[in-house]
């Protein structure tokens, strides 16, 4: 076994830019040594021919594509055309921010969870700028848009289980309670504006990192990634609550820094916030849903950080 | 000829993930400068076969490999693809998705800045490839302002400007309309006779195939069963039948007179030896009354879709209809045929109600299309569109096919009996739970086909049902078609296959720029050569061999099919048969 | 208008001979301006100058037109409720205990009877304004003028990795394709009897969702194939390429990316020591 590892970490592997090897290359060709002999066998029984392929078998580098973290670059490239194409499809002026466009807002998690934090994030920041491009009156303040939905994407594809990533959660966790000290410490501190309604109208930005910090984010991604549509659903469910609650705050402790708005509309705001995100989550789990089952069923090589 | 520029030494392939073998001991060689066709049904692995001629297989996707590819002296497991591909061009199928750049230079651009050419190189490799594509001046184009011809001749030059040994192109005419696919034959046999490239091509159009190949591969379940001369393989009508392909229409008519008895010298595969051998022939054989197919006769009475001068005009200003007049009975079967753009499915849209006439009226029914509403007409017409892959929406084929009758407000009991029957009609039964994606291509068009008729409409449309389906999936559809039209629905088939038509049209409708250019029955309106041809459609070889059977014998054969060609020769057996 | 292509303005002026890289500049540096400047007269002179110059660069003036008519709800809305209710914030920035009432609610109406709007909130109302105007217009005026190679040969000058500028060219080219498939799977969709016109907004969003789910599977499939295509065609992602257009800094260029430096500085400069564009300055001394 040794000496063939060293065949295969040898010319090939090197000379290659180390981001067209996927980081699994090595164990799949591995297992596929492993296998070959065992595997002689059933292709000779079970593929119905009198013998085996008489053709000498090769040794197979698996180079795959070019990609991002372990992302395809053509699946980030259809993922950002869809985004941006979402955000043309205008659904609601909603009042908080000025513009506001639930069914492409509902996407950002899914983009995370389907191709990782890193490529999610890179999707998701590449297609709203497109969006931002092409019809600039769609984000009040089109850097601020581009950024909360990328955060959002990033939050949502490092709800890891386990793994390398899973304490990428704390430098987030402590990014959006800064966020959120920043905007009700502005709110209540220098704008005059009550505590009761600075906290019920951030309910929404701090359950969300309530269920960012606590266990629940892994409960959720495991849910995703489970079998069962309906417990996928639910974490879909949750899930787009959480990040796109994350969303929200980052997009509009920026925005309260711009625009302060006064107490009156903090009051106002205050069912608005969850409603909207009640929509989004209703959005983000029915197309979460359909997504997961049809890409399951195509047969899709998942990204490497794929949560689903 | 020298060395072959490609040679396949017992090549097997299997899938990552996957238990079947998709090539079985493929030995084969490219000779330089030769016109290789390579044909073969759905799925018998002609695009893997292609794939691995520039590395892409297994390099990209993994799985297992035996034997050896060597193309202009270079292993394809040895070497990175992107060295392939500075010896292979290759040409997929989809127009859109092989064309990445937003003009037409830089898509030509892209593959040699990847290969770190210098600019002016690029430059001159550019005006070069382009002019041998007849693409010049075009450079600053937009990909979506060009027609899917121009499409696939930009990805061929694209190809080129690599100046590659070999041009590899995977049915690269499966998604044209009969220009585009024309014009993409014509580039191909320049670059082949003119330059002198090798070119590997795997296609399903027989008759093209057969005028401009050297040599021709059949490949079937992997494995490769016969190569050959296009003479010598279009001939074997019988193999290629027990293959599920479809031979040149001269191959089958001749095959059809000696009744399977004659060698290959007797059974020509080309329009013009065969006009030729029926010459000889027609001194040889007596004539008979021919054996035609019925066809129904006129119906009258109040038509079920009526338009007046219709006229429509898209909001960005295309005129798309002009002055079209037509009234389609119950019970007919319409053929609509057309260049893209000439405006079919645009009128179709206008019989779903889709579309409102900017002038003129269209009556569905006895009613003005403006009174109608979409989703209330989805129950009386039927539309079944070309890409099965944007009408489904569900997570399982049983939900895809009650889609409709849910949304229609059918109660529970009507939806699950209707839901069955549907299902059992297509043969979807067992796939009822899966997802709809898991299936096929060739199988979610079934599914959609399900999915419309359960809505039990009157009338059904199919939309260019048999583009990009090979002939036994076409088949299929049309015969499903029969089926509909035999149990006394209206059917509107909208195609530019001509040749599968005769056995399922009554009438065919021809447009061309917005306007009917001939409405008559199917047998009137295929001996309109001229007109046919003025708008660059070919009509089957079948009606071209009978037009020239009845010059020589000084009578009007109006036939349409090679069987009834074959029928009205009544030929001694052939010496030696 | 025709998003289909990436919209560019057909006039010739000084914007569309500037490389992308002082535009860029120019872009961040008016919205760091905007976002920092509360002054509503300074708001409006940069938002007057940013709208002048879209329409000298050849930006459609029906464009600017219909972005503000777009934006006008939002915009009485802010001016509504900045000039009601911003009470403690304007206070704070012009050091004023009372404001100068504008206009009084008849005690009898409910629930905002007795609100009195303030000049200085309304011109509070009138920075944001301008504020979002400028940020939006800006856009156009750096993104319009910019021939599209210049943009992607551009931002690889700018050392942005060349994968994430394919992804944005090639977001760019396909984007269209997903727009039309947009409406044909509604098409289809209501040839399936889904009567989108009769429903309410609750059913609507439903729809929404199940457009975007073939969608994005039919991209998801395509994407497989648009992988095959780059490996066909060499692609590797990496850097190390040669490019069929030039992103070449003039002196123009140059004279330009200096400029804004300098108005940065000076700005930031004048902002803390003068006060100048700071929310009072000019109105409310």
């Amino acid at each position: 076994m040794a000496t063939i590892m060293m065949r295969i970490r040898g010319p090939r592997c090197f000379r290659i830019p180390a981001d067209l090897c996927y980081n699994l290359m090595d164990l799949r060709v591995l297992r596929e040594q492993a296998s070959r002999v065992a595997g002689r066998a059933l292709l000779q029984g079970g593929v119905g021919m009198s013998e085996g392929p008489t053709g000498e078998e090769r040794e197979v580098t698996f180079l795959g594509g070019a990609a991002i973290d372990g992302a395809p670059i053509a699946y980030i490239v259809v993922l950002a055309a869809v985004v941006a194409a979402l955000a043309l499809l205008p659904f609601s002026v909603i009042l908080a921010s000025g513009g506001s466009f639930p069914v492409s807002q509902g996407v950002y998690p899914l983009v995370g969870w389907v191709l990782g934090p890193i490529a999610g994030a890179v999707a998701t920041a590449i297609g709203r700028t497109l969006g931002v491009f092409l019809a600039p009156h769609t984000a009040s303040v089109p850097a601020v848009t581009v950024w909360a939905a990328l955060v959002g994407s990033f939050a949502a594809g490092s709800m890891v289980v386990g793994g390398k990533r899973k304490n990428w959660w704390i430098p987030l966790t402590l990014l959006f309670v800064v966020e959120i000290l920043l905007f009700a410490g502005r709110a209540v501190l220098q704008n005059g504006v009550g505590v009761y309604a600075a906290v019920a109208g951030s309910f929404l930005n701090w359950s969300a990192i309530l269920l960012f910090a606590l266990p629940t984010r892994t409960l959720f991604a495991r849910w995703i990634g489970s079998k069962e549509l309906g417990r996928v659903a639910l974490g879909l469910f949750f899930g787009t609550w959480m990040a796109a609650g994350l969303t929200h705050l980052t997009g509009t402790v920026l925005m309260y820094f711009l625009f302060n708005w006064p107490e009156e509309v903090w009051l106002l705001l205050i069912p608005i916030i969850p409603l909207e995100n009640l929509f989004r989550c209703v959005i983000g789990t029915v197309i979460g849903t359909g997504v997961i089952a049809g890409l399951r069923a195509i047969g899709l090589v998942k990204p490497e950080h794929a949560i689903y | 000829m020298s060395e072959p520029i490609a040679v396949l030494d017992r090549v097997s392939y299997m899938y990552p993930r996957s238990r079947d073998l998709v090539l079985r001991d493929i030995t084969l060689q490219v000779r330089r400068g030769e016109f290789l066709g390579l044909i073969g049904p759905t799925g018998a692995g002609k695009t893997t076969l292609c794939l691995t001629l520039n590395g892409v297989v297994p390099q990209f996707y993994g799985g297992r490999f035996f034997g050896h590819v060597t193309v202009a002296g270079l292993d394809t497991l040895e070497h990175p693809i992107s060295t392939l591909a500075q010896h292979v061009g290759a040409v997929f199928q989809d127009p859109e998705t092989q064309l990445i750049a937003t003009s037409v230079e830089n898509e030509i651009a892209f593959a040699l800045e990847n290969i770190r050419v210098p600019r002016d190189e690029i430059r001159k490799r550019i005006s070069r490839a382009l002019t041998a594509v007849r693409l010049e001046g075009t450079e600053a184009r937009h990909p979506h302002e060009l027609s899917g011809g121009q499409k696939q001749r930009l990805a061929i030059a694209a190809a080129l400007a690599m100046q590659p040994d070999l041009l590899v192109l995977d049915e690269p005419t499966s998604q044209l309309d009969p220009i585009g696919t024309q014009e993409v034959f014509a580039t191909v046999r320049e670059l082949n006779r003119e330059l002198g490239m090798s070119i590997v091509m795997a296609s399903h159009a027989a008759e093209e195939m057969a005028e401009y190949a050297d040599r021709i591969a059949l490949l079937s379940s992997g494995g490769l069963v016969t190569v050959g001369t296009p003479d010598e393989i279009y001939s074997q009508v019988d193999l290629l039948e027990e293959h599920h392909l479809r031979p040149p229409q001269v191959a089958s008519t001749f095959h059809s007179i000696w009744r399977g008895k004659a060698d290959a010298a007797r059974v020509p595969v080309r329009m013009e030896p065969a006009l030729q051998e029926l010459e000889a022939l027609s001194s040889e054989c007596s004539l008979r009354a021919p054996e035609m197919l019925a066809k129904p006769v006129v119906h009258g009475g109040t038509p079920l879709l009526s338009v007046r001068d219709l006229g429509y005009v898209y909001p960005d200003g295309t005129e798309a209809l002009n002055g079209v007049s037509l009234d389609v009975h119950e019970g007919e079967y319409v053929l609509i045929i057309g260049q893209n753009g000439a405006g079919k499915t645009t009128l179709v849209k206008h019989f779903l109600s889709l579309l409102l006439p900017t002038e003129g009226a269209v009556a569905i029914g006895g009613m003005d299309s403006r009174e109608l509403v979409v989703s209330d007409l989805a129950k009386r017409i039927g539309y079944i569109a070309q890409n099965p892959d944007s009408q489904i929406f569900s997570n399982t084929v049983g939900e895809e096919v009650s889609f409709a009758l849910t949304n229609l407000g059918y109660s529970a009991e009507v939806v699950r009996a209707r839901t069955q029957e549907s299902l059992t009609a297509m043969g979807l039964l067992e796939a009822r739970n899966r997802h709809p994606l898991s299936l096929a291509k060739g199988d979610r068009a079934r599914i959609v086909i399900a999915a419309v008729l359960a809505m039990q409409p009157d009338t059904v449309i199919f939309d260019e049902p048999t583009t990009g389906q090979d002939f036994r999936g076409a088949r299929y559809i049309l015969d499903i078609s029969r089926e509909l039209h035999a149990a006394g629905k209206t059917v509107i088939v909208i195609t530019h296959h001509l040749y599968l038509m005769p056995e399922y049209a009554d009438r065919v409708i021809v447009m061309g720029k917005g306007t009917i250019l001939l409405d008559a029955p199917i047998r009137e309106a295929y001996q309109r050569v001229d007109l046919l041809r003025s708008t660059f459609l070919t009509p089957p070889q079948a009606v071209l061999l009978a037009r020239h059977l009845g010059q020589i014998v000084g009578q009007q054969l109006p036939l349409l099919t090679p069987a009834e060609v074959a029928s009205c020769l009544e030929c001694p057996p052939p010496e030696g048969g | 208008m025709s998003l289909l292509t990436y919209q560019t303005v057909e006039r010739d002026s000084l914007f569309t001979r500037l490389d992308f890289r002082p535009k860029l500049v120019m872009i961040a540096v008016l919205s760091v301006l905007a976002f920092v400047w509360e002054s509503p007269v300074i708001q409006a002179a940069l938002a007057l100058t940013v709208i002048v110059a879209c329409l000298l660069a050849g930006v459609k003036s029906d464009y600017i037109k219909m972005i503000v008519k777009l934006m006008l709800p939002f915009y009485l809305l802010l001016l509504v409720t900045h000039g009601f209710w911003n009470t403690e914030q304007v206070k704070a920035l012009t050091g004023r205990d009372v404001l100068t009432p504008l206009f009084t609610v008849p005690q009898q109406w409910p629930l905002v009877g007795g609100a009195s709007m303030s000049a200085e909130g309304l011109a509070y109302g009138w920075n944001i304004i301008f504020k979002t105007l400028t940020l939006v217009l800006v856009i156009p005026l750096g993104i319009f003028t910019t021939d599209l190679n210049n943009l992607i040969v551009g931002m690889v000058r700018s050392r942005i990795p060349y994968k994430l500028v394919f992804i944005f060219s090639s977001t760019l080219r396909f984007f269209p394709l997903l727009v039309q498939e947009m409406q044909t799977i509604v098409q289809a969709q209501r040839l399936r009897g889904l009567a989108t016109e009769r429903m309410w907004v609750l059913q609507r969003a439903r729809v929404y969702a199940k457009v975007a789910i073939p969608l994005i599977l039919g991209a998801m499939v395509k994407s497989q194939q648009l992988e095959v295509v780059l490996q066909s065609k060499a692609f590797t992602g990496s850097s190390d390429r040669t490019y069929l257009y030039e992103s070449v800094l003039h002196r123009r260029d140059w004279a330009v990316i200096v400029f804004f430096a300098l108005l940065l500085i000076v700005a930031v400069v004048l902002y803390v020591w003068q006060g100048v564009g700071q929310f009072a300055w000019l109105l409310f001394r």
